[in-house]
């Protein structure tokens, strides 16, 4: 008789179709099982990347989450949560080698399925950064909300995203695929989520705002040299506007810079 | 020697009336016109995160009694329960404060992975072991009793030495936890393996079972030329369930009883037909016990 442990590790193996069961009875019945499971994880990921899906049909998405399911199997029982590895799946499997940009619009389904499943968050209290000492502003170190995400992707897949799913056939025509990356901030507020397309600069500082880069690796030596002048125009405001929005909902004091006089 | 007890009861509780498994295609019904139903239950799993869906189950819980139904914890799970899952029930039970928590007797994860399905444990000692050390774990994380749900299952094992009406009754005996009954399940396995239905009613105690399940089932034939019922969830009740629920409501007397409906999810109207039915089974129960009293 196996313990329970053996006789669940077995019956893992034989689900996955890395054993066999020893009669052909006993292998119809927990076929039955082997099709929940792949059906509840297909329209898993189906949920959460409808744009995929469109892109490439129904039975091609199928083919596809279920060769990701067989290599990246979930680790939780929150469905939500599955599909981290969708994307970089995708950019390796060859059969979709034709649709070069699959992978960037997988990625960016991600986020906005982070977005909405993200748990709450409140924004920063602006008060307990008003109680700072001046002198420590540049050792600060913030934390994103957990709904908020910045993606660098080689492919426009913010529009073909909104094309698919609106059914745009024009916008979708209008599409330049060699437009160069595109800076992407995806966050959920009041109304849903949001895609916002940013310019280069301003999405590298909140890249690397949002990744919890101190202050002082943000802002010029000049600035911290002087700290009454205070950070250029640009980065104070787009500093502002991600606390204001509520985009930063911590910080941290970190260590003085090595060399640092003060 | 029995678990620890914990209040099975909190400020809203279940009303013994016809509740309906809410899922996400009636989300926008039920809020926007408020239908007549007496409770609704969902999977604890879809709600886990925060944002819009967390607001939806924050709304539906100020309008209606709300039950929490587990789907991912493992409770039969012989390297024990992920923590990190169970710590997010508790966050979502902590927060909405259900009437009602409920997981299956049934395990879905093993070695860290996920198999995505309730799937079905030997009926062994060692077994009954693993699930009351699960049960009174998690029971004592949410500091409430739970309910734990009779599985529907295609397959058996040979070294199963307990029926399993005797495992699910030891299993709340020892636990203290309760019995979710569901009768389309006890249909379902009873087919499947043989069993006589009215004897799994019979040994359940009618104190323990806190809450009973309708839905709908299929057949389907294996190769092999066998029929096998399947749980779907995708039909309406089934005749023989119906029958089997009066006995259960005879049994019991009458329960908090919910209608699923997963696959091919129908109109919401189809719902509360099916809800209506049980209502007016629960009464006619009620009326023959009070004859019987009189």
């Amino acid at each position: 008789m196996p313990a329970l442990l053996e006789l669940q590790q077995s019956m893992r193996a034989q689900l996955l179709g890395y054993a066999t069961p020893r009669d052909a009875a006993r292998a119809q019945r927990l076929a039955i099982y082997r099709d929940t499971r792949s059906g509840t994880l297909v329209n898993a990921l189906r949920l959460s990347f409808p744009a995929v899906q469109r892109l490439v049909g129904a039975e091609f998405f199928e083919g596809g989450a279920r060769a990701f399911i067989r290599t990246w199997p979930p680790r939780s029982a929150c469905l939500d949560d599955y599909g981290a590895d969708f994307a970089g799946f995708l950019r390796t499997f060859a059969p979709a080698a034709g649709v070069p940009y699959l992978g960037d619009v997988a990625q960016l389904e991600w986020a906005v399925n982070r977005a909405l499943h993200a748990e709450d968050a409140a924004g920063l209290d602006l008060a307990r950064l008003a109680a700072l000492d001046q002198s420590t502003l540049s050792r600060l170190s913030f934390r994103a909300h957990p709904a908020l995400s910045l993606l660098c992707l080689p492919f426009p897949a913010d529009a073909i995203w909104r094309a698919v799913l609106e059914q745009d056939q024009a916008a979708m025509a209008a599409i330049e695929l060699g437009c160069g990356p595109v800076h992407l901030l995806i966050e959920r507020d009041a109304a849903g989520v949001q895609v916002h397309r940013l310019n280069a600069a301003r999405w590298q500082f909140s890249a690397r705002l949002c990744a919890g880069t101190p202050l002082y690796e943000l802002v010029s030596a000049d600035d911290l040299a002087m700290p009454q002048r205070g950070p250029d125009a640009d980065t104070a405001a787009w500093l502002a506007e991600h606390l204001s929005l509520g985009r930063l909902i911590d910080f941290t004091l970190t260590a003085p810079p090595a060399g640092a006089t003060r | 020697m029995p678990g620890a007890s914990y209040n099975a009861i909190d400020a809203s509780p279940i009303p013994v009336a016809a509740g309906i498994g809410l899922r996400f295609p009636h989300h926008d019904q039920v809020l926007g016109h408020k239908p007549p139903v007496a409770w609704f239950e969902v999977h604890a799993e879809n709600y886990l995160g925060g944002g819009g869906v967390l607001r939806v189950l924050e709304r539906v819980r100020c309008d209606y009694p709300l039950s929490l139904h587990g789907v991912g914890l493992s409770l039969g799970s012989a390297e024990g329960l992920d923590l990190a899952h169970l710590a997010r029930i508790a966050e979502l039970v902590r927060r909405i404060e259900p009437g009602l928590t409920s997981e299956h007797l049934s395990w879905s994860v093993v070695g860290g992975e996920y198999l995505a399905d309730l799937l079905p444990l030997p009926m062994t000692e060692e077994a009954l072991d693993v699930v009351c050390r699960n049960v009174e774990q998690t029971q004592e994380a949410l500091q409430r009793r739970i309910l734990v749900e009779n599985p529907s299952t295609y397959l058996q094992f040979q070294h199963s030495s307990i029926p399993e009406w005797e495992f699910i009754a030891a299993l709340a005996q020892r636990t203290g936890c309760g019995i979710l009954c569901d009768v389309n399940n006890i249909h379902v396995s009873a087919c499947n393996h043989g069993w006589d239905p009215h004897r799994y009613l019979d040994a359940l105690s009618a104190e323990a079972v806190g809450e009973i399940h309708l839905g709908g089932h299929a057949l389907r034939t294996l190769e092999d030329g066998s029929v096998v019922c399947i749980d779907n969830h995708g039909a309406r009740v089934a005749a023989e369930v119906w029958t089997l629920y009066e006995l259960a409501l005879r049994r019991f007397g009458a329960k908090p009883t919910l209608i699923e409906w997963d696959t091919d999810i129908p109109a919401f109207e189809l719902l509360l037909d099916e809800a209506a039915t049980a209502t007016a089974l629960m009464r006619r129960a009620a009326g023959a016990r009070h004859a019987c009293a009189a």
